[in-house]
């Protein structure tokens, strides 16, 4: 498989307080790619840093087969990008800035761009300093699809943005996509809205990777059980115990949550002299929170 | 035809995008030869992944259900008489078996389920 961003043993420090000790993280070429993780947990530090605009300690990224940053010209030449705060020019209208992008991007989309002007009911002659924070966004959503990349990384594209918004700028992103089939990076914490999109996900939190999975595996592989008569050391199960504590009523149940979970593994607990009662499914938020819990409790990570 | 999809159900998105064809094949919703929404129309409409959209109208094709004309669409085929009729029966027991579950799962017994299920008829079914 192709990786549209390849990051391999990357190390980064920030001060005294934030690291990256170690990341990796493999993009395919093509697929709409969620970056999940809490405020402060190195979402924006990690698309700098795939960016060239942060330098890492050691280790390699790859965009686009090429490396970063030696050759970042080329790179960036077919990477749209939308920081999380808008960059733009204040006093410069939506034609100018339009005009302006459009100068440093040869493969720049006229048609494309007009299009979304009128789609997204923007007016050509209002400064961007007056635009609602819904304007801005969907402008420099604008300015990231009409250079035309093969790759799109987005911060928090949609982040504090109204239902409608959100609605329009995911649809363009989605015929984006269909159009050219362009690889996505998008970083959010808006779960719900990746969970529709999405077919591979991350999940970061204090500088580290907690898990990067195809979509759908990380949601059937995400398990709440409740589990009766468990004995209170296991040995080499198939799956992974994110947590386990007893039920609220007492006795001999315990609630799990597994990762790595496959049908018929409910027959390693008879193995054990335990029993399943019931396996409960979680969705993306659900699995999401709990292999946050887990990985902070000092879990086993991946 | 495609109200109601719901991204957070453990069932895959593809597999509710097929499902919902199947079933409006199976009540005439959908006739034969009848165009489905292009990929990326359907894609924009719904917020999801294109890529999920084709793996369900692969699902599709694979299944018998329809015919990926390569440059044209996706359209319903022509099916064999009684298979309308047997994908809803499909579709029937389909239904029963997640009612059972959802019973079981709140604690409800047979006996009283059959009651219910009376009461909303409005008959006997017995």
């Amino acid at each position: 498989m192709s990786h549209a961003i390849h990051l391999e043993h990357l190390q980064y420090r920030a001060g005294k307080h934030f690291e990256i000790p170690n990341l990796d993280l493999h993009v395919p070429s093509g697929s709409i790619y969620g970056f999940l993780g809490p405020n402060g947990s190195g979402k924006t530090t990690t698309i700098r840093l795939i960016l060239g605009l942060l330098r890492p300690l050691s280790g390699r990224v790859t965009v686009l087969d090429l490396p970063m940053p030696d050759q970042h010209a080329q790179i960036l030449g077919r990477v749209g990008y939308v920081p999380e705060q808008p960059h733009l020019d204040a006093t410069l209208t939506v034609r100018e800035l339009i005009d302006f992008q459009a100068a440093f991007y040869p493969r720049w989309d006229r048609a494309r761009a007009e299009e979304l002007v009128e789609r997204f009911e923007l007016d050509g002659e209002h400064l961007f300093g007056r635009l609602s924070k819904g304007q801005k966004a969907k402008l420099m959503i604008l300015l990231a699809l009409a250079q035309c990349g093969d790759l799109l990384v987005l911060d928090e594209p949609t982040d504090g943005l109204d239902p409608v918004v959100r609605r329009d700028i995911l649809s363009a992103l989605i015929t984006y996509v269909s159009e050219r089939g362009a690889t996505i990076f998008i970083s959010s914490h808006l779960v719900h809205e990746l969970e529709r999109v999405c077919d591979w996900v991350a999940v970061m939190d204090d500088g580290r990777l907690i898990t990067e999975a195809p979509m759908e595996k990380l949601k059937q592989g995400t398990k709440r059980l409740v589990v009766m008569g468990a004995p209170a050391e296991i040995v080499n199960p198939p799956f992974r115990v994110l947590t386990r504590e007893s039920t609220n009523g007492g006795g001999a149940g315990e609630n799990w949550v597994v990762g790595d979970w496959e049908p018929g593994m409910t027959s390693y607990f008879e193995g054990v002299g335990a029993s399943v009662r019931e396996v409960i499914d979680l969705d993306l938020e659900d699995g999401f929170v709990e292999l946050l819990r887990s990985f902070r409790k000092g879990g086993t990570g991946r | 035809m495609f109200h109601g999809i719901d991204p957070r159900s453990p069932i895959p998105l593809y597999v509710q995008i097929a499902e919902r064809v199947r079933l409006a094949i199976a009540t005439g919703t959908l006739g034969s030869a009848a165009p489905l929404p292009s990929v990326r129309q359907l894609a924009a409409e719904l917020r999801i992944n294109p890529a999920t959209v084709i793996q369900a109208y692969k699902d599709l094709e694979a299944q018998g259900f329809v015919e990926i004309r390569h440059g044209a669409g996706t359209f319903v085929r022509e099916l064999a008489p009684g298979r309308r009729a047997r994908e809803r029966s499909q579709q029937a027991g389909a239904l029963v078996r997640k009612l059972l579950a959802e019973a079981r799962r709140a604690g409800v017994s047979l006996p009283e389920l059959q009651r219910a299920l009376e009461t909303e008829l409005g008959a006997k079914t017995t």
